[in-house]
């Protein structure tokens, strides 16, 4: 354990003064419009805190570190587009105008006013299944940074006798459960109100520890170290792949050779000894490969692999990256700041839309940090790491950054970052859990009553469902094992929503001619591209397809919106054409109305 | 190595790194301002 003292004593500090404002806000809340949209009170340096501390969880922080540690700071191109994004629909209203104008609660709320009861529903079950499973992974993730960080083993347990019985329970288990507990606490009584106080602590002590880690990091690592540093293992990394491929060619030779003259049981032989000969290369020689830029990944159970840095300066040359990763990107983001509901309910809770505008526009820049400053301590993870020797059993790309920060920040620093991180975990949280109680109760339930409940009624109900969600994140998202490259999971798993969403919402607010049949096609179409990566590429690891099958995120991303987009314009002009589908007026060109809920 | 990449991605850190400390003197200050007017706003509404 790292922590000092000092270090406790701040974090105490933190946690208790963050329960008593979420609690003290409860006596504002009246009904679903305080408990959901903060009254509509939210001003601009507010909306600015609460937008910030929302968007960058400890998730983001792990995966934008990940970027960091393969890509360097070309990891961080992610944030510049979500950046230029958020100043696009800032300055031009792109969406968030007429969406803020129409006064609705949720994004599926808009949908029935063009396209009926039915797509709010489906659009309102997709934005749930999204959201929700993208959630999943936050407290797991969020677990491991905060053991990594204290220098506690993940998988350290404690036991306790209790009515004959010795119960084991996990540390990281017990951790986040505890801070689950503070944070459905303050959002269950306060909702949005509680969600924006506490947001705007959570801003203020996360923006201090990430400055002073990277102050500190960039100290440690030497500003002229760092980028040459970065260009050194990347130039060796590249040679050890080069000559990789030359040795992985002669041995398929060999292979497909043995196959034609004995057989394929042979052949499946000498490839398995192969394979075993180059994992005990990997763990007998890491020490030699760290010095060419090579990093050897060990853990339990799995075979060593090795990581090298990509190109860290241009995103176009940069392995995993690329032109085509790039342009997904930027369409993403643009779909993103105009479509994910924990943004958009930021926009919903504004005083006005030139407000929301404002919020926006401001806030732009601080998502090129989000991106930059963790892949700045990833890339000094990996440099770290290089000279060291390469990376300790047991660590990987994903939780180098919190091993390599707990040997450069000192006392009292470590306690200001766990605070942060405690902060970003939190804030992530109570917003996630707000928005999505929201649009259950929204879109889902409320559409299906016959008879519209009190309003006591309905603030029972939300309250329950983010108590609900939060029961579910804690026992499907403490166990669920992260496959592969966090990021692209998440924006995959995202893509299912935001393709057919962004599409009705383009579609409702500036073509007419967009109908319910044309929404429907768009959302079953929308989804069945991030359905089909994830089974495909599922098989692929299970080796029932072989490895020329698998699916990069780009090419599913793509599709999910032409599918989409097609789905829209084809099923709209057959709706037309068949007389199903008569154009209403866009919501843009309505005046604004009460929340009907 | 591109140079270009290397000084775009040196100013794009060091620039967030001043936003991030700017964002928290002026959104700390005038949002705390805000979080007082929020509550007495609220605060003054009739009870449903």
């Amino acid at each position: 354990m790292t922590l000092t003292p000092i270090d406790w004593g701040i974090i105490v500090v933190y946690l208790a003064g963050c329960m008593g404002a979420g609690i003290w806000m409860r006596r504002y809340v009246r009904d679903v419009e305080d408990f959901a949209v903060a009254g509509r009170e939210m001003d601009l340096n507010l909306g600015i805190a609460s937008l910030a501390a929302t968007e960058m969880g400890v998730v983001t922080v792990m995966y934008t570190a990940q970027l960091g540690f393969t890509n360097g700071p070309a990891g961080a191109t992610v944030g510049v587009l979500m950046a230029a994004a958020m100043l696009l629909v800032g300055t031009t209203g792109f969406v968030i105008r007429p969406l803020r104008d129409a006064g609705v609660i949720t994004i599926p709320e808009l949908f029935e006013k063009r396209f009926g009861k039915r797509v709010r529903w489906l659009a309102g079950l997709v934005v749930i299944l999204g959201g929700v499973l993208n959630m999943g992974i936050f407290l797991r993730l969020g677990g491991e940074f905060l053991m990594q960080i204290t220098g506690m083993d993940i998988h350290a347990k404690f036991s306790l006798l209790s009515v004959g019985i010795d119960w084991q329970f996990g540390y990281l288990e017990v951790t986040m459960t505890v801070l689950l507990t503070i944070v459905l606490l303050y959002t269950v009584l306060g909702g949005m109100l509680s969600v924006l106080v506490t947001d705007y602590l959570q801003f203020l002590v996360m923006g201090l520890g990430i400055v002073v880690t990277s102050i500190l990091v960039i100290h440690a690592v030497g500003w002229s170290n760092f980028q040459e540093g970065l260009a050194e293992t990347h130039q060796s990394g590249e040679q050890y792949l080069t000559a990789q491929k030359e040795q992985e060619k002669k041995q398929a030779a060999e292979v497909a050779a043995l196959r034609e003259s004995v057989g394929s049981a042979a052949a499946q032989n000498l490839k398995d000894r192969q394979a075993e000969e180059h994992a005990a290369m990997l763990k007998s020689q890491s020490a030699v490969l760290a010095k060419q830029g090579v990093l050897v990944v060990v853990e339990e159970d799995k075979p060593p692999r090795e990581t090298t840095m990509a190109d860290p300066y241009n995103p176009f040359a940069s392995k995993g990256l690329g032109v085509l990763y790039v342009l997904w990107q930027a369409m993403f983001q643009l779909a993103v700041v105009t479509t994910w509901q924990t943004m958009i309910s930021r926009v919903l809770s504004a005083k006005d839309s030139k407000t929301a505008g404002r919020v926006y526009r401001r806030t732009a820049f601080y998502f090129v940090g989000r991106f930059a400053l963790p892949g700045l301590w990833g890339a000094a993870a990996f440099l770290y790491f290089w000279k060291a020797g390469g990376l300790p059993a047991g660590v990987d790309s994903l939780t180098a950054m919190p091993a390599y920060l707990k040997t450069v920040l000192p006392m009292g620093v470590i306690g200001i970052l766990i605070a942060a991180m405690l902060a970003a975990e939190m804030s992530t949280d109570s917003g996630y859990l707000l928005t999505w109680a929201t649009v259950i109760y929204n879109d889902l339930i409320s559409t299906c009553l016959r008879k519209p409940m009190s309003s006591r009624a309905k603030l029972f109900t939300v309250r329950t469902l983010v108590l609900v969600i939060g029961l579910f994140l804690l026992f499907w998202g403490l166990w669920y094992e992260i496959p592969g490259n966090a990021w692209d999971y998440l924006a995959v798993t995202g893509n299912i929503y935001l393709a057919s969403v962004f599409t009705l919402l383009v579609g409702a607010l500036y073509w007419r001619g967009a109908n319910r049949w044309g929404a429907m096609a768009a959302i079953i179409l929308g989804a069945i591209g991030p359905i089909l990566f994830l089974v495909v590429n599922a098989m692929v690891k299970a080796n029932v397809f072989d490895a020329s099958w698998k699916i990069r995120p780009e090419i599913a991303g793509f599709a999910a919106f032409g599918m989409s987009f097609a789905g829209m314009i084809i099923g709209s002009l057959l709706g037309q054409a068949l007389g199903h589908g008569n154009p209403t007026p866009t919501s843009s060109d309505s005046q604004p109305k009460e929340v009907t809920a | 190595m591109s140079s270009f990449g290397a000084w775009f991605w040196a100013i794009m850190i060091f620039a967030s790194i001043a936003w991030y400390g700017f964002l928290l003197f002026n959104v700390g200050g005038k949002g705390g301002f805000e979080i007082v007017t929020l509550a007495r706003t609220l605060g003054k509404r009739d009870p449903k």
